[in-house]
């Protein structure tokens, strides 16, 4: 098992109802988006082989909306059916929608609900990446979240790699990734994987100056 | 994770150093090394004695053999010992109704452990399944294992409680559910002691201890005011090497190797058994050759021992066809049901003919208010007109409800706007791609929203949750009114509710009785999905939660929730469904061994693989064979059951009619 480990990277995608989780997930694996997602029931889970440094891993990203409604109590239903999927999980990604407040809002829920379930041994250390989605919506017209508030919230939160992406246009989708990947690799103990003081991965120069970028 | 009960766990606590003081007292000295095998006539001491644990050689109930597990102490040694209760709990006459391969009373025998001396034990293997009878297996130096004992009435930890009493016990360092076994007070296993076997490692608590020989340290009072010399010596050398191979290779391959045994019950039984049969005759002969035999050598001996028979292909006998599909219901065929009023006298016979054959689509819209629950069988036109109507006006207020929010109140009314919110984000992406719910501003998927906002306010506690829209969408197809397809969805959500609800009990028990019914019709993929910590069956939630809508395409979906609603077989029959599908592909899912994640996603991509009625007609058969025995997995008031109180709730004003 231990060899094994070693090739999996792990990533819970959390977030509100249609925020874009599954359609994040399939720009990524599959370079397609469709108007005609169903919201996930129970679990979804891509894979995607990816390359870091001439050595191969197996991304495995996982959307849980388990954790679907957030009531207003801030209670929502299948909560506890998460421990057994936030097992292993190597990096965490809250998704929201930078045209609902709320789904922002949320965020702070995601995450402390991510640290509770997951419970990770070193949660202040613990990867995180923040995407702000469905920034083509109304050529950005309609977005009431800005850059600079939702950056403001990552930088509180220990510095989260933020990007602005759109699942629809394929925006920023790679690099956010790429991003996602890097960090899933850092929180691999030491032991178990070498991992070079800088992975240069292929495309990273695509990543827009409309994000913070990756900054390990 | 750690166990919430540690006061019975193997921790080198001051009890058990005084517990091994003590019991190290008799027979030291005059132990004769040469001695080996149990002896009647000598005397003995009943350590530890246990009733109702049980083997189960097959996956038949009926050959669920139970007996009494004891351990026994003769001249210091151990020995375990498990005798069944021949003719009490051996259903023969079941088993012989279910199977050809039902366990012979001579073949009980081979089960027997007969005075196993505990130094061929290299550890004990415990589980304890949420779900699930806890039990054991006993794995012998060998690599070779005894089939898992079942403890009905629990107490495994007592029993190795009371093991280290008497035994060097420790954990594993790997996994915590290991308990390696030492008996050191055994003269031989004192000798073979000093040999470099790879078996004891410290537990991660003892490890903690500074020196690893102290972790041992329990041994030294025995020492104390006594001339023992290689002993001690040897079991704190024993110790110190162990420490250092405490990730030895061997150790892991041999639990592998344990583990493909433990899928195998009825083939690692006969194999263990008559093996060790053989070995017991001779007073375990071969014990020191073999030992003295690399580990890993072992191993792959054992392992070869499998291949010649493939665990995996004893489940021929549990392919279980149903009777094949007939064609489906017709409109006139149907119209010979009803009686000249209107009421369907027998139930049961249309239940039944849809539950094999369906329905045509053009017969769907009346039925399916029949199998839903909206129209009672006995109902005549007159009345169903009659019900028609008054739901219609029923309707009609409880929609009114909801549109007469203002646009001021909405500002002020956050949950309205949040579950409102919820519903139009998923009714736009429940089944657009399907013909009747295509394209912009499509009216069906607005009624749909329509529908689903009505049935929050009729149902408040409950509300709207992701899974719903997915539940009406057929309904609404099919049934094409509005009123009606509301009042049809009220009616399975009567029964589907409970799997919406907040606290997860509806789904709970239907996961759980699940696991039961996989113990019961497929004990190897139970014991499998045991050892990869499985047994939450969550992989499977999506199946429950929405009755394999996402799994079939929308025709097909029709056809297998009319097959459902029939409540024939059983009312579970989603739950025979789901053990049927998972049987189909056990073989690759044990021998990919398959962890949860990669479970979640193999089952995920079975969604449109899967044949609708190759999977009816199975679990069909499957249900049958399991009778009462497979109704007995499920409790009572499991979803979809109807709570008793609810023919009244839905129709409270049925004397009128």
């Amino acid at each position: 098992m231990a060899s094994r480990r070693r090739m999996l990277l792990k990533v819970i995608i959390l977030g509100d109802s249609g925020v874009g989780k599954t359609s994040l997930m399939n720009q990524y694996v599959n370079k397609k988006f469709s108007n005609q997602y169903k919201a996930t029931i129970g679990a979804d889970f891509l894979t995607k082989e990816i390359q870091v440094e001439d050595r191969l891993f197996t991304l495995q990203m996982l959307i849980l909306p388990f954790l679907q409604i957030w009531d207003t109590a801030g209670q929502e239903r299948f909560q506890s059916l998460g421990v057994a999927f936030y097992r292993g999980a190597d990096c965490c990604v809250l998704v929201y929608d930078v045209n609902v407040v709320k789904s922002f809002d949320n965020l702070n829920n995601w995450r402390e609900e991510f640290l509770i379930q997951a419970s990770p041994s070193d949660p202040e250390n613990f990867p995180f990446v923040v995407l702000g989605n469905k920034i083509d919506v109304d050529g950005g017209n309609s977005r009431v979240v800005s850059e600079k508030k939702a950056k403001a919230w990552c930088a509180s939160k220990g510095n989260i790699p933020y990007f602005e992406t759109s699942a629809k246009e394929g925006i920023n989708v790679e690099a956010a990734f790429e991003c996602i990947a890097k960090n899933a690799l850092k929180n691999e103990p030491e032991e178990e994987i070498y991992l070079p003081d800088t992975v240069d991965m292929a495309g990273s120069s695509r990543l827009q100056s409309s994000s913070s970028g990756c900054e390990c | 994770m750690q166990d919430a009960d540690e006061q019975h766990d193997l921790s080198d606590d001051s009890d058990y150093a005084a517990a091994k003081h003590q019991g190290s007292g008799m027979g030291v000295l005059s132990e004769s090394v040469e001695a080996g095998g149990f002896d009647e006539n000598d005397a003995f001491e009943v350590v530890y004695s246990k009733e109702n644990v049980a083997i189960h050689p097959s996956q038949h109930i009926g050959e669920r053999i139970s007996g009494q597990l004891r351990v026994r102490k003769q001249r210091s040694s151990l020995f375990l010992r498990w005798v069944p209760y021949i003719h009490i709990h051996h259903e023969a006459d079941y088993a012989r109704n279910l199977s050809k391969s039902s366990t012979l009373a001579k073949d009980i025998q081979l089960y027997v452990i007969n005075d196993l001396p505990f130094r061929c034990i290299r550890c004990i293997h415990r589980y304890i399944p949420p779900l699930a009878w806890q039990y054991i297996i006993i794995v012998l130096s060998s690599g070779l294992a005894y089939p898992p004992l079942y403890f009905y009435n629990g107490g495994i930890r007592e029993f190795l409680a009371t093991l280290k009493q008497h035994l060097l016990v420790v954990r594993s360092a790997d996994n915590v559910n290991v308990f390696l076994v030492n008996d050191l007070q055994d003269p031989l296993q004192r000798s073979l002691s000093s040999l470099d076997l790879p078996r004891a490692v410290p537990n991660s608590r003892a490890s903690s201890v500074k020196s690893p020989t102290a972790a041992f340290a329990f041994d030294e009072p025995q020492t104390s005011g006594r001339a023992k010399t290689n002993g001690t010596s040897g079991a704190s050398e024993f110790a110190e090497q162990q420490a250092v191979k405490s990730h030895d290779p061997a150790f892991e391959i041999s639990l592998q190797v344990l583990e493909k045994f433990s899928l195998i019950t009825k083939f690692a039984c006969e194999t263990t058994s008559s093996i060790f049969h053989e070995r017991q005759n001779q007073n375990c002969p071969s014990f020191e050759k073999i030992s003295g035999e690399n580990s890993s050598s072992k191993v792959l001996k054992s392992d070869k021992m499998l291949e010649p028979s493939h665990p995996l292909q004893f489940d021929n006998s549990l392919i279980h066809i149903g009777e094949p599909r007939q064609h489906p219901l017709d409109s006139r065929e149907l119209a010979t049901f009803f009686d000249s009023e209107g009421r369907v006298n027998d139930s049961l016979a249309l239940r039944k003919r849809i539950f094999y054959g369906g329905i045509e689509p053009n017969a769907r819209k009346e039925v399916w208010k029949f199998l839903l629950g909206y129209y009672l069988y006995d109902s005549t036109y007159a009345e169903r007109e009659y019900l028609d109507s008054v739901k219609k006006s029923e309707y009609d207020c409880l929609k009114s409800q909801w549109q007469s929010i203002s646009t001021a109140q909405v500002r002020r009314f956050t949950k309205f706007r949040e579950r409102k919110g919820l519903i139009e984000k998923d009714v736009v992406r429940t089944d657009r791609s399907f013909s009747f719910y295509e394209g912009d501003e499509n009216p069906h998927v607005k009624l749909l929203h329509d529908i689903l906002l009505t049935y929050s306010f009729y149902n408040f506690d409950l509300g709207y949750c992701q899974g719903m829209s997915d539940l009406l969408s057929p309904i609404f197809f099919v049934i094409e009114d509005e009123c009606e397809s509301f009042w049809c969805f009220v009616a399975l959500m009567e029964r589907l509710g409970p799997n919406f609800n907040r606290d997860q009990s509806g789904m709970h028990s239907q996961l759980f009785a699940l696991s039961k019914l996989v113990e019961l019709l497929d004990r190897p993929l139970h014991d499998y999905f045991g050892q990869a910590d499985c047994l939450n069956y969550y992989y499977c939630f999506r199946w429950i939660l929405i009755q394999f809508k996402r799994e079939f395409e929308f025709k097909n979906v029709m056809r297998l929730w009319e097959v459902l609603w029939t409540h024939y077989l059983s009312e579970h029959f989603h739950l025979y469904i789901c053990v049927t599908i998972l049987k189909k592909h056990r073989r690759t899912i044990i021998t990919e061994r398959m962890d949860f994640d990669t479970l979640v996603k193999f089952i995920n991509d079975l969604s449109g693989k899967i044949d609708v009625d190759e999977i009816v007609r199975e679990a069909e058969g499957l249900c049958l064979y399991a009778g009462e025995k497979g109704a007995a997995c499920i409790p009572p008031g499991t979803p979809p059951s109807l709570p008793s109180d609810i023919a009244s709730d839905f129709y409270p004003d049925n004397g009128d009619l």
